[in-house]
This record gives structure tokens, C-alpha cells and sequence, in this order.
């Protein structure tokens, strides 16, 4: 091990490192209102509405992000869809975890007994009362453990972006790897980056599980 | 904006080639994963600390990190002190990553046969490792069967990540053509068309195998 070589590629992967938490942060955001615009769309009264948002799940479930990415980078201009490799990064991450997010947020609400729902309508809410005040915050536990789940695999996901050439960390990494011929010691940092990330995120999550089941008797 | 889907025909036979290669190192990737990652998980919990914790190790660092890095490490990283070939490189790489998530989940569904089932084997006079492999080991891998089938159709779409490492298989291919015809769009739409016709196919699979396997639990 090298260790003055690792001091001096530590500021690289650090910068590295803050666009694969600015990429998959920002990704998080956006998916979040597609999936919550998802769920509210698969819940609607009008059967197509119903089958469009259903078969958009499917098909950005089925094939593999690594394909949507290229798609998007390098098909999207032939429809004129130009975007530089952050945004697209950015927009195809967040199309893509808004549809697995969709189907965590769908599912943590199905689990929601559903006298809840009953008793709640019988007793004069209407049905958005009944779901910001009474299913909302019963489900709330176990989609914020599912969508922290589906943060940290988006997190694993923003090495992709790497394909389309945007810096982050296993961009930067390979590149390293290429110039100091020390695979070792860059893999070790960056694997340490992406475990500081991602143990980060299971903190955050675990602080906003215990926030929200504070008044849940379980 | 106009399509044109006539090179994609042209070199449709190149992509059957893809398909090809993709659906062989999906299948060896699978075994491979399955029994390793069995292998693994019976290593992890019937073990000393000294023999498993490195191994843990190995399970808990090929989940935290992402794939590509991996695959980066061992072709770019690896081939600096000997020289492996790119396609080795890669089922070995996603073998190894999916071993880990299989062995963890095998670990938990071994943990999940009672302990009853072991004493009760035991006390019929079978051995540690007749008990192991024909009491535990059989339930638990009833019991791991739809997690592995989540596992193995997300590892199938993993392997179109192979394509950066440079092996042959469907995007790659498709990247080929693309670079002698111009047509990125039509090349990738038709890639995902057939990601998603693999992918119902491995559901339905997964379906069946489910209810075939309920009924013998």
C-alpha cells in the first residue's frame, strides 16, 4: 500500500465522490414526484390512465438502466432530446428509480389495513383526508425503509453515469487506476467513498424511521 | 425525426449473436452464483471466525460497492499482474457480486429452519453434514426460491454493464453496429424491446417454478 499516493488522489475522489452524492441526490428528488405522481395515476378512476402508468412501470422495470442510459444519451437526439451526461444522468436516474419508488410507495400504502380506510370514510373524511391523515402516517415506516433501499441502489446505479463520461467516482477512479497503475489502493478509496456514502444514507433513513413511527404502536 | 429500422434488420443477425452471449454467461453466471453463493453461506455459518469472517467480508464489500468498480478493478486492475481475458474477467466478476447477494440470502433462510429440524434430525441419528445437506439445506433453498429469482432477472439486466469491460455480448454488439450505421435510437430502442421480452419470459419462469415449488415445501 502506498499511502502517500492515496493522500494525494484523496482530494480527486473526494470532489469525485460529492458529484455521485450530487447526481443521486438530485435523482432521489425528482423520482420522488414521478413516484408519487405514478401512484396517484395507478389509483385513478379511469382504466387508461390506470394501464398507461402500469405498463410505464413495467417497461422501465424490466429493461436494464444501463440500456435506458445509453438510450436517452445517445438515441435522444435523433428525437431532439439533447442533455449534457449530468442532466441526463440526472433525468434518466430519476425516471428510473420513480418507477421502483412507485411500486415501494404503492405497496407500503396496500399494507395499510384497510378497515383503516373504511372506518376513517364511514366517519365523514373524504378520501385525501383519509389519506394524509390516516393511512399516510401508518404507512410511513415501512416506505421510508423501502425507498431508503432504493436510495442506496440508486447510489450504487450513479456508477453508470460514468459511461456517458461525467466525472464521479468510478469515472474518476478508473481513470486513476489507468495513471498511477495502483489498482489497488484507488479501488480501496473509492470503495471506501461509496461505503461512507451509502452507510450515510442507512443513517439518514434510520433517523426518519424512528421520526416517523414515534407515535406508531407496533 | 425520422426512423429507420432497416439497418437494425440488416444486422439483426449480429444481435441474435448478442442475445446469444447474453442468455450463455446469464446462465453460467447463474449456476455459478447459486451454488457458490450456497457454498458460501454454509462456509459462513458452520465455520470458525477465522475462516468465515474473511468471507463476510467479502459478501458485505461486493454489496456495498457498485458493480462497474468491481469489474473496472479486476480488468483494468487485476491485468497489471497477470493477464486474464476480458470475458473470464467478467462472469467472474458478476458471478462473484451475485454470489455475495445469494449467499446472504441463503443465510437467512438457513437461519430460518427451525433449530427443531436439526435436533430432531440428530436425535434420528444422522450426522452434522447428513443433517445439514439433507434436512436444512433442502428447505432453505425452497425457501430462498423467489428472493433468487428477484436476484437472477436483475443479474440478466446487469450483464448488458459487461459491455464496458468490452465483452461481446448484446449492447456491445449493438454498439458495433451503431458505430458503422449511425442509428443510436433504433440500435437501443430495439435492445430494450428485447431486455423486455427476456424479462417477461424470466417472470414467467419465476412464476412457474414458485408454484411448482409450493407445492413440494
Amino acid at each position: 500500500m502506498d499511502i502517500n499516493l492515496m493522500i494525494e488522489i484523496m482530494p480527486l475522489l473526494v470532489k469525485a465522490a460529492w458529484v455521485t452524492i450530487d447526481i443521486s441526490v438530485r435523482a432521489l428528488f425528482f423520482g420522488f414526484f414521478i413516484a408519487s405522481a405514478l401512484v396517484a395515476l395507478r389509483s385513478s378512476r379511469t382504466p387508461p390512465v390506470r394501464w398507461l402508468a402500469r405498463s410505464y412501470i413495467s417497461v422501465v422495470r424490466g429493461t436494464p438502466y444501463f440500456v435506458q442510459l445509453l438510450l436517452v444519451f445517445y438515441g435522444g437526439p435523433a428525437v431532439g432530446l439533447r442533455l449534457d451526461p449530468f442532466t441526463c444522468g440526472v433525468v434518466v436516474g430519476a425516471f428510473n428509480i420513480g418507477a421502483y419508488m412507485s411500486e415501494a410507495i404503492r405497496g407500503a400504502i396496500i399494507s395499510v389495513d384497510s378497515g383503516q380506510n373504511e372506518a376513517s370514510r364511514s366517519l365523514g373524511f373524504g378520501r385525501f383526508a383519509t389519506l394524509q391523515h390516516i393511512v399516510l402516517p401508518q404507512a410511513a415506516g415501512l416506505m421510508i425503509r423501502s425507498v431508503g433501499v432504493l436510495a442506496i441502489i440508486l447510489v450504487k446505479n450513479s456508477s453508470l453515469v460514468s459511461i456517458i463520461s461525467v466525472v464521479e467516482l468510478t469515472y474518476q477512479a478508473q481513470r486513476l487506476i489507468g495513471s498511477t497503475y495502483k489498482p489497488l489502493e484507488v479501488f480501496s478509496l473509492s470503495a471506501l467513498m461509496y461505503i461512507v456514502i451509502i452507510y450515510a444514507v442507512m443513517g439518514i433513513v434510520e433517523l426518519l424511521y424512528r421520526r416517523a413511527t414515534r407515535y406508531t404502536y407496533l | 425525426m425520422e426512423f429507420d429500422f432497416s439497418p437494425v434488420i440488416t444486422y439483426f443477425p449480429t444481435l441474435v449473436k448478442g442475445i446469444g452471449a447474453t442468455l450463455l454467461i446469464g446462465l453460467v453466471v447463474g449456476i455459478m452464483s447459486i451454488i457458490g453463493g450456497q457454498i458460501v453461506a454454509v462456509i459462513t455459518l458452520y465455520t470458525k471466525k477465522v475462516v468465515n469472517w474473511p468471507l463476510r467480508f467479502f459478501i458485505w464489500l461486493f454489496m456495498t460497492t457498485p458493480l462497474l468498480l468491481q469489474l473496472y478493478f479486476l480488468y483494468f486492475g487485476l491485468g497489471q499482474w497477470i493477464l486474464i481475458p476480458a470475458i473470464v474477467v467478467g462472469v467472474l466478476g458478476l458471478g462473484f457480486h451475485y454470489m455475495a447477494y445469494n449467499a446472504d440470502i441463503f443465510i437467512a433462510t438457513i437461519k430460518s429452519v427451525s433449530s427443531g429440524q436439526y435436533e430432531a434430525s440428530r436425535s434420528l441419528g444422522f450426522g452434522h453434514l447428513a443433517t445439514l445437506f439433507y434436512i436444512i439445506l433442502p428447505q432453505a433453498l425452497y425457501r430462498a426460491i423467489p428472493q433468487l429469482g428477484n436476484n437472477m432477472i436483475i443479474m440478466v439486466k446487469d450483464i448488458s454493464v459487461l459491455s464496458a469491460i468490452g465483452i461481446a455480448e448484446l449492447v456491445y454488439l449493438s454498439q458495433y453496429a451503431i458505430s458503422v450505421t449511425f442509428r443510436p435510437f433504433e440500435f437501443y430502442i430495439t435492445i430494450a424491446v428485447i431486455y423486455y421480452l427476456i424479462n417477461i419470459l424470466m417472470e414467467t419462469g419465476q412464476s412457474w417454478v414458485e408454484r411448482r415449488a409450493a407445492t413440494r415445501r
